[in-house]
């Protein structure tokens, strides 16, 4: 029996040493990359896989974007605004090759357009424009919508409205599915395997109209879990990583062989109030939450430095967000406002706060939150549930307080959907029950706007309407973190819209 | 014995019906607007427009009768169509029996590797009490059934891949892939075999019939394979087949940390996402599997002791 037993131990040992010997890479195998996420619906472009495309680097839209975020020439050279402001002429670029070797011309944009705006729910940057695309000769097209469209351009950045090979909407149309990126994009990688959500392969194309590629190849991991990501990257199965764990922030950035990035990101984790039900009806009872809260405690401290405390609706992420901190925790400022609201020992207030555990930060936020609300009067029961199950009861104002993660850009760097969205009216995810017709007035004013800058004048404005009203309390801004090893070429992006992988190379 | 199975398979088909209906109506138990999660998990989007969820409702059928979409469904799963998943807007049955089958050699392996491990250390153990395997099993078995999979999963990850680099940290396809989401899964039902098998077989030492073949001459190690292991063996063909069972529905845990395409992973994404045909379609495999894995159990029972015959 003892030999026999010997003989597993031996023979698993083996096995190991034998499983061990396959995992040595070539050293032709170019860049592993391990991703945080999958694509969600099979790399759809009337889903946010479109934008995955670009990221990338397989797939383009006619518009590219600068570091800043502005409009800069893709597939497309130039555009200009026609008649009565309602069409755009682009001009395309000369000399684009699709990887399976067909040439761009206005009918390959006609159709990619086209199809995407045909699916029962097209893209966010493109829907209910009423948008229209037609050839303008084989090296331009017009596209047109109902109203006039300030940021049409912005709008065709979006990895949403990239342009793939005819081919691959022909052999969709006539198998009923979806267009497939394989073989078909034209950036300047090239996907030669799909394998499903667990990965990728691409290939450098040497045909790219712009600098090619880093790394003659690109093998995508998509690992959905932050600590699995982490210890891929320091057991060397993956050159870069992304997302990585708030708790080995420290330890990577102190290892010699890893070069850490950590860069903001346009998302702001909000304490949503029901402004239209007791208790946060009342702005005084908003103001004292905001008094009482230590946003500076609850990034540095809470969080451990992975997020920025937020001043406001935007960060610095973009040009328009606030990059001051916000105040200090003022407990007697907040405690003398519910007095002024009817609040205090002999009528206290006590709310519930929700939120969901698919951000792992955020029930961590809501006890910390509950703690700093306590001395200045405030009791706070915590939900944590299901996102879905909760939104129905969110929406209809059947709440007190909610914490919730919410990124302020969609598919295009420009906010104003956002704005719309969250704090008109009728906005259709208006948590907030904010209603001010002057602040409709001032999103609706963006729509005769094209100018950047006074754009941003206006998002400013808006941001510091909602922080006078204090209709929410803007939390903190989450960091992006991501992490090379055995890898250049990172160039951090806190737009989260640009190609990433066509940098990346090995360092030797 | 192939009547009990005949009668048992006979079962199935019935009980598998009435699972559907509590597979049709759970996942819309869960709360929430389907259509809004489908386009959260399509667009990461929280504010479509109600014409938009009007339209993905009428393109996904959901705006008819609740009875009228299970009776579909069922049809459809009669004729070996499971439907077209929500998001990825792809077939469900490849991707169910593609995930469902990387479950299942995941919970083979483990399975195997367990028995392997843990039958001879019981039997060892038993064989000494209180020797040196008798201590190392009751201590390591007491680790290995103390520690979760999720920390266990990094832990050996940290050791054999980071520190050694001799194995990859993630991922599915190669056999080196394979080893260390094994041993995670393999941990605990190994520690638990071992623990089953040592107190089995010290019982049946005991047993007068193992003190007759002692007397009749019959050495100790062959009194032990042939009189005493096997039937040490019952308690452990009796939680295989659970083990087995729930493994193959997915070891959700394992799959997540080694990012291993598995049942679990992909029905916990399914669930997240309210994406109802891969929902549906991964709890009949489960529950199919199940039955088949409790059949299964039940026939090697039958096998190993004929007293359960009757």
């Amino acid at each position: 029996m003892i030999r026999s037993v010997r003989s597993l131990v031996l023979a698993l040992a083996a096995l190991l040493i034998l499983a061990g010997c396959g995992t040595t890479a070539p050293a032709d195998q170019g860049v592993r990359v391990a991703l945080q996420f999958p694509p969600r619906a099979g790399y759809a472009f009337d889903a946010d896989d479109g934008g995955l495309l670009t990221k990338l680097g397989v797939a383009e839209p006619l518009v590219g974007l600068d570091p800043q975020g502005s409009a800069v020439p893709g597939l497309a050279t130039s555009w200009a605004r026609e008649g009565d402001g309602r069409t755009w002429r682009f001009v395309l670029r000369e000399g684009v090759v699709f990887h399976d070797g067909a040439r761009l011309d206005s009918g390959a944009v006609v159709t990619a357009l086209t199809s995407v705006l045909s699916r029962p729910t097209p893209p966010r940057s493109i829907a209910d424009l009423g948008m229209r695309v037609e050839a303008d000769g084989p090296g331009a097209v017009r596209v047109s919508t109902d109203a006039p469209d300030p940021v049409l351009p912005l709008r065709l950045s979006s990895g949403t409205t990239s342009v793939l090979s005819p081919a691959a909407y022909a052999a969709a149309s006539s198998s009923g599915g979806q267009p497939s990126p394989q073989d078909t994009g034209t950036g300047p990688l090239r996907m030669t395997e799909i394998r499903g959500t667990q990965g990728a392969t691409l290939l450098r194309h040497d045909g790219y109209w712009g600098p090619r590629a880093a790394s003659s190849q690109v093998t995508v991991d998509y690992v959905t879990e932050p600590q699995t990501r982490e210890l891929a990257l320091r057991s060397g199965d993956v050159g870069f990583a992304e997302g990585l764990p708030e708790t080995s922030r420290a330890s990577l950035q102190a290892d010699p062989d890893v070069t850490f990035s950590e860069y903001p990101s346009a998302r702001t984790v909000l304490l949503q109030l029901n402004g239209s039900a007791a208790p946060f009806d009342d702005v005084r009872v908003r103001r004292a939450v905001t008094a009482a809260l230590d946003r500076t405690a609850l990034a540095d401290q809470v969080l451990g430095g992975s997020a920025a405390p937020a001043a406001d609706l935007f960060g610095p992420a973009v040009p328009y967000g606030m990059t001051t901190p916000p105040p200090d925790g003022d407990v007697p400022a907040a405690q003398a406002l519910l007095a002024e609201a009817g609040y205090g020992p002999a009528n206290p207030l006590r709310v519930r706060l929700w939120t969901f555990p698919n951000r792992p930060e955020l029930p961590v936020l809501a006890s910390a939150i509950a703690a700093q609300l306590e001395p200045a009067g405030i009791a706070v029961d915590i939900t944590v549930g299901d996102y879905a199950a909760q939104e129905p009861e969110l929406l209809a104002g059947r709440y007190d307080m909610f914490i919730n993660s919410r990124s302020y850009l969609s598919d295009f760097p420009d906010p104003a959907g956002v704005l719309d969205s969250d704090y008109t009216c009728d906005g259709s995810y208006n948590i907030d029950r904010f209603c001010d017709p002057a602040f409709d007035a001032t999103v609706a004013g963006l729509g005769a706007l094209s100018d950047p800058a006074q754009r941003a004048e206006v998002f400013r404005a808006a941001a510091a309407t909602l922080t006078a009203n204090a209709v929410n309390v803007p939390l903190v801004h989450p960091q992006n973190t991501a992490a090379q090893r055995g890898v250049t070429g990172f160039t951090p992006d806190p737009l989260d819209l640009r190609p990433v992988l066509p940098t990346l190379a090995p360092t030797d | 014995m192939l009547g009990v199975a005949l009668r048992r398979l006979a079962w199935i088909p019935p009980v598998l019906l009435v699972t559907s209906v509590a597979v049709f109506a759970l996942p819309r138990l869960l709360g929430g607007e389907v259509t809004r999660s489908v386009i959260r998990a399509r667009s990461a989007s929280s504010t479509p427009d109600p014409a938009v969820e009007e339209r993905l409702n009428r393109e996904l059928g959901l705006d008819r009768p609740v009875v009228t979409q299970y009776l579909d469904w069922l049809g459809g799963a009669l004729r070996g169509d499971l439907g077209t998943s929500f998001t990825t807007r792809s077939p469900v049955g490849p991707a169910v029996l593609e995930a469902a089958g990387v479950s299942a050699v995941l919970a083979a392996l483990a399975l195997a590797l367990a028995l392997a491990v843990g039958v001879p250390l019981g039997a060892l153990a038993a064989g000494r009490p209180e020797g040196a395997a008798d201590r190392a099993t009751r201590w390591g078995g007491a680790v290995a059934l103390a520690v979760p999979e999720f920390v266990l999963g990094p832990v050996l990850v940290l050791v054999v891949a980071v520190g050694l680099g001799w194995l990859p940290a993630l991922g599915w396809g190669s056999p080196a892939q394979a080893v260390l989401p094994v041993l995670t899964l393999a941990a605990f039902p190994a520690a638990l075999a071992a623990r089953l098998v040592r107190a089995e077989t010290a019982e049946v030492l005991g047993h007068a019939s193992v003190r007759t073949a002692r007397a009749k001459g019959l050495s100790p190690r062959r009194t032990l394979l042939v009189h005493v292991v096997p039937r040490a063996l019952t308690s452990v063909t009796a939680g295989a087949g659970p083990f087995l069972g729930g493994t193959l529905g997915g070891a959700v845990v394992v799959e997540v940390v080694f990012a291993v395409p598995g049942l679990g992973r992909l029905l916990a994404e399914a669930v997240e996402d309210r994406d109802l045909p891969v929902i549906q379609a991964g709890l009949v495999v489960v529950v199919a599997v199940a039955l088949l894995a409790a059949l299964a159990t039940e026939l090697a029972q039958l096998a190993a002791d004929p007293r359960l015959r009757s």
